[in-house]
């Protein structure tokens, strides 16, 4: 078991009122799984992806992720978990401009003080896998949304993480560019990684192996 | 790691052009205005440290208690110094060094004026001014025996060896160069070009009442672990020991603090150059501050630029502290950048600074501490300016910024604001200080002189002027290039002598304090004084007028004299009876009320000339007159004189200096305040281009825009006046109180300096505004 979730609410007060935004959410997710996530805008697929990934917090219920229990932990413990476990990709790709794409995929590699000479190699097998080797020098603006897409999710393997968490990673590109991007996940997928990705396409959905439906922050299980 | 977040810092920065110039001058201004007053502070901090001996060298000085006063001075007998060393085993060395004096020095027929002084031999052994030439032990020992600078050397003697040559002094006595001194530092008060030994000279100015006259520094050199407590209880006595008759006790200050703290207010050492020194500091230390505020300011200002990339990089695994370094090496870098312009920028202004504070100041490139204080300096700039926007940026949630919902902070107390209004604050304050300050001056420069300070012109009476008075006098009245002369006991922009104890009939205050003048006669008619009573002193006419004296209208008040003319002023044996009273002229401070004056009549102990110019000629061709007859009868010297009205301008110089220093900080306090708001400014301008925009389409009117942008930043500016002003008054009403003659404080300069900072303000920050409010709102509409 990677994680789970056990009635999971998570709710903000306007006007005196709570609104929703997630409320009583289970979720058990298997090493090796591929879930989409699906659902109009505003059903909290974002709000859930962000309480997986341990970027946003929750009001009541229980998070175990490899047995431990996130809702238990300090913030500072529970940002080392998710650095070393979880890589992110969003839709808005979200390089930092001033880097290049070679940069850009080091970047995390320096966080975990990595050696230089192990980064060196670690970000080489990285663009060699994806072919960028001849863009990274290269700076994201010069890049096309496919392929800025693609350094976002090569910087998010590179530190080898054991779950991938990707907000529309596809909702910015054009239909070849998002078969791609689905392809690779696929592959990412075969080799192991576990990916959870939140997705408005049909098609997306559909390259993983359990769909599940949010609307208006719950299970939907029609 | 660093090498990653220098690189990140320099591309953002070169990014950010604008905003990384404006940040970069104010930095750069604000470090370069530190470093020139850090040079200064340390060259002030430096003065006789470099002395071997620093530690054991003092200097005699001695203390009177009179009534209802101690007084503290520094010139002292001549067998004291000698007395100390023989008297007392703690004593490793003394020497004595006669005031300095501008001398004519003569070789083959080259001859300079040159200012020096007359010491004991052992002088060059105690302190470090080593010699090039010539041995520091003996050099001074032999009669008629002097050292000169390298300087001095090169003037006289050009390229050849002067050592062992002679110079011929004020035409009468050959000296002969044993020593070729190394050129003062800046960092020492001594003042010589030479030193000449005081061998076979020393009861020259002692005469028979040795005890009694005072007339030399006296320097001692104590031995190694003397207590100086302990020491000066010891030697307190000793001139009343010795004399038997004079009273004040002695006591040894050290020559390292003779620099820094040299005011001495009844007998306690109560400040002097040190305050100087602090207030420099505290303004270095401000305008520092405002860059560095700047720094934040506009960084913070930049926030929302960064949030993203702070989100993301949080998010792929970045921990806020390596986000604070990295924001710190940013500011560090800048303030890298910042340090070198500076250094370069104040290497290249240092001249009209030293200029400025009439010092010789320099930068030592190859001092391997000026780069090491630079580094420091950088770090301590850097960490201080980035400190608050590495908190505030590091601390942005990625969930938040990275969901685009990032809005700046909107809270009404908002720390940029804090800093603006801290800004403006120090820099109005200054601005008032420099009005007051000016004011001041203005006032006391327009204050009556007394006297007519125009066409007065002043010669030193040396070599065979006296000798030849009369002669010069007749030529040059009969030439009609002067009205009137007067021989003086010395300049008359000079109070240079005071006393107390004379007596009279009717006295009703004792010891009245009177400032004393000599005369060879015609002194009222030369300065243009009014009598008011009796007549002026003239030998020619009255040729007893030795036992006459002329007083100020301030002195028939004190004195209280109803009809002074031939009444007598007594003191010990002697009595002077008042032949004239002139009207109060001022002679000393400007910023003092005029004392009670006696001017004696005297032939003796008369070194000055002042006369009046004919001011029907041309200034040029009186001087040329003037010059062609002091020549003819004094062909030894070079015809040197002196303007008055230049040497009493000179009477402001302190006040002076003090005013261009603070305008001049005033300006780039505000300045760099500017800059910060021009930023600023911009920034608001951009964040609210969309609100602006629908403003527009709503209907809102330019100006109406322009109006509510600059509304928020000029309340700012006023909260910064509000608290300016009462801190400025409490202070220029404390620095007035240090004079006499003052001005009050207007509310006036107060509102000029309010008024004045405000408009700059307004024009800085209108400038954005206006930008903002003329854009078509499709242009910022669609952008959104």
């Amino acid at each position: 078991m990677l994680l789970e979730l056990h009635n999971i609410f998570k709710w903000v007060t306007q006007g005196g009122k709570r609104i929703f935004l997630l409320s009583d959410i289970n979720l058990q997710v298997e090493e090796g799984e591929f879930i989409s996530i699906m659902g109009p805008s505003g059903s909290g697929k974002s709000t859930l992806l962000n309480v997986i990934g341990m970027l946003d917090g929750f009001q009541e219920g229980e998070y175990n992720f490899l047995g431990e229990s996130v809702h238990a932990m300090k913030e500072k413990n529970r940002s080392k978990l998710y650095k070393e476990y979880i890589g992110f990709v969003f839709q808005a790709y979200h390089l930092i401009d001033e880097l290049t794409v070679y940069e850009n995929i080091e970047t995390p590699l320096l966080y975990k003080n990595i050696k230089s000479s192990e980064r060196k190699a670690l970000v080489a097998d990285m663009l060699d896998r994806f072919n960028i080797v001849g863009k990274k020098d290269l700076f994201p603006s010069q890049l096309s949304g496919g392929q800025q897409q693609l350094v976002g999710v090569a910087r998010a393997l590179i530190a080898k993480p054991k779950l991938i968490l990707a907000d529309e990673p596809t909702g910015n590109l054009n239909s070849k560019q998002s078969e791609e991007i689905m392809q690779l996940f696929k592959e990412l997928n075969q080799e192991g990684v576990t990916i959870i990705q939140a997705t408005h396409s049909e098609t997306n959905a559909a390259y993983g192996s359990r769909v599940l439906h949010l609307l208006d922050g719950r299970r939907d299980h029609k | 790691m660093i090498r990653n977040y220098f690189k990140i810092a320099l591309r953002n920065l070169w990014k950010n052009k604008g905003f990384t110039a404006i940040n970069l001058l104010g930095l750069v201004i604000g470090m370069t205005a530190v470093i020139l007053i850090g040079t200064w502070i340390q060259n002030e901090l430096s003065f006789e440290r470099f002395h071997t001996n620093e530690k054991s060298l003092y200097k005699v000085y001695n203390r009177s208690t009179g009534p209802g006063e101690i007084s503290t001075w520094d010139i002292t007998s001549g067998p004291l110094g000698k007395a100390l060393e023989n008297d007392f085993p703690e004593v490793e060395n003394s020497a004595r060094i006669y005031w300095s004096a501008e001398r004519l020095f003569g070789v083959g027929d080259k001859s300079i004026k040159t200012k020096g002084n007359e010491v004991d031999g052992s002088f060059l052994r105690m302190f470090s001014f080593p010699l090039l030439q010539g041995n520091s032990d003996d050099a001074l020992e032999g009669v008629n025996n002097i050292v000169i600078t390298k300087t001095l050397a090169i003037k006289l003697f050009g390229d050849t060896d002067p050592i062992n040559k002679e110079i011929k002094i004020d035409n009468e006595t050959n000296y002969k160069v044993t020593g070729i001194l190394k050129d003062l530092p800046s960092n020492t008060a001594f003042d010589f070009e030479y030193l000449i030994s005081l061998k076979g000279n020393e009861t020259k100015y002692s005469g028979s009442d040795a005890w009694g006259i005072n007339t030399f520094y006296t320097y001692i050199q104590l031995k190694p672990n003397t207590l100086i407590v302990h020491f000066n209880e010891k030697i307190k006595n000793l001139v009343e020991r010795k004399s038997d008759k004079y009273k004040w006790e002695i006591f040894l200050y050290p020559v390292s603090q003779s620099h820094l703290y040299s005011r001495f207010e009844n007998g306690k050492v109560a400040g002097g150059h040190i305050e100087t020194v602090r207030l420099m500091a505290i303004i270095g230390g401000l305008i520092l501050l405002i860059a560095c505020i700047n720094f934040m300011n506009l960084s913070t200002a930049q926030s929302q630029k960064r949030a993203k990339e702070v989100g993301v990089r949080k998010v792929i695994g970045a921990g806020k502290s390596s986000l604070i370094s990295q924001f710190l090496c940013e500011s560090i870098l800048l303030a890298a950048i910042g340090g070198i312009l500076a250094l370069v920028i104040a290497a290249v202004y240092l001249p009209y600074f030293n200029q400025l504070i009439e010092k010789s100041l320099m930068i030592n490139f190859l001092n391997p501490l000026l780069w090491l204080g630079l580094g420091g300096f950088v770090l301590f700039t850097g960490l201080l300016a980035g400190s608050y926007p590495a908190f505030y940026l590091s601390s942005f949630t990625p969930v938040k910024v990275l969901k685009g919902a990032f809005k700046g902070v909107k809270s009404s107390f908002n720390p940029r604001k804090t800093l603006v209004v801290l800004q403006f604050s120090v820099g109005i304050a200054l601005v008032i200080a420099t009005i007051v300050i000016y004011q001041q001056i203005n006032f006391t420069q327009n204050r009556a002189t007394g006297y007519n300070v125009n066409n007065l012109v002043q010669v030193r009476i040396e070599g065979d002027i006296k000798k030849n008075y009369d002669l010069i006098k007749t030529e040059l009245l009969s030439a009609r290039a002067v009205t009137a002369m007067s021989k003086t006991g010395w300049g008359v922009t000079v109070d240079g002598s005071n006393g107390s104890g004379f007596k009279w009939d009717g006295m009703e205050q004792e010891n009245l304090n009177f400032s004393l003048y000599r005369t060879g006669g015609n002194f009222a008619k030369t300065m243009d004084l009014k009598l008011v009573d009796g007549r002026d002193i003239d030998f020619s006419l009255f040729p007893g007028d030795s036992s006459s004296v002329m007083i100020n209208e301030t002195a028939v008040k004190k004195m209280g004299l109803k009809d002074p003319i031939g009444k007598l002023i007594r003191k010990d044996d002697s009595a002077l009876t008042i032949v004239g009273v002139f009207n109060d002229f001022i002679i000393g401070s400007p910023y003092d009320d005029v004392r009670p004056m006696l001017v004696f009549g005297s032939v003796d102990g008369v070194y000055n000339i002042v006369m009046r110019l004919n001011g029907l000629n041309d200034t040029a061709k009186n001087l040329k007159i003037a010059a062609d007859v002091f020549s003819k009868y004094n062909p030894a010297y070079p015809f040197t004189y002196h303007f008055v009205d230049q040497e009493y301008a000179e009477k402001f110089k302190d006040e002076k200096q003090i005013a261009s220093l603070s305008s001049l900080f005033a300006g780039l306090t505000i300045f760099i305040s500017c800059l910060g708001l021009f930023g600023l400014a911009a920034y608001m301008a951009q964040n609210r281009s969309k609100e602006i925009g629908i403003r527009k389409v709503l209907g809102a009117s330019v100006g109406g825009i322009v109006k509510m942008l600059s509304k928020e930043f000029i309340m700012l500016v006023v909260i910064a006046i509000v608290i300016a002003v009462p801190i400025s008054w409490y202070f220029m009403s404390e620095w007035l109180q240090d004079f006499t003659y003052r001005i009050d404080l207007e509310w006036i300069s107060f509102v000029y300096a309010g008024v004045g900072t405000l408009l700059i303000a307004l024009l800085t920050v209108s400038f954005q505004a206006i930008k903002a409010a003329i854009v078509n709102p499709v242009e910022s509409l669609k952008t959104e």
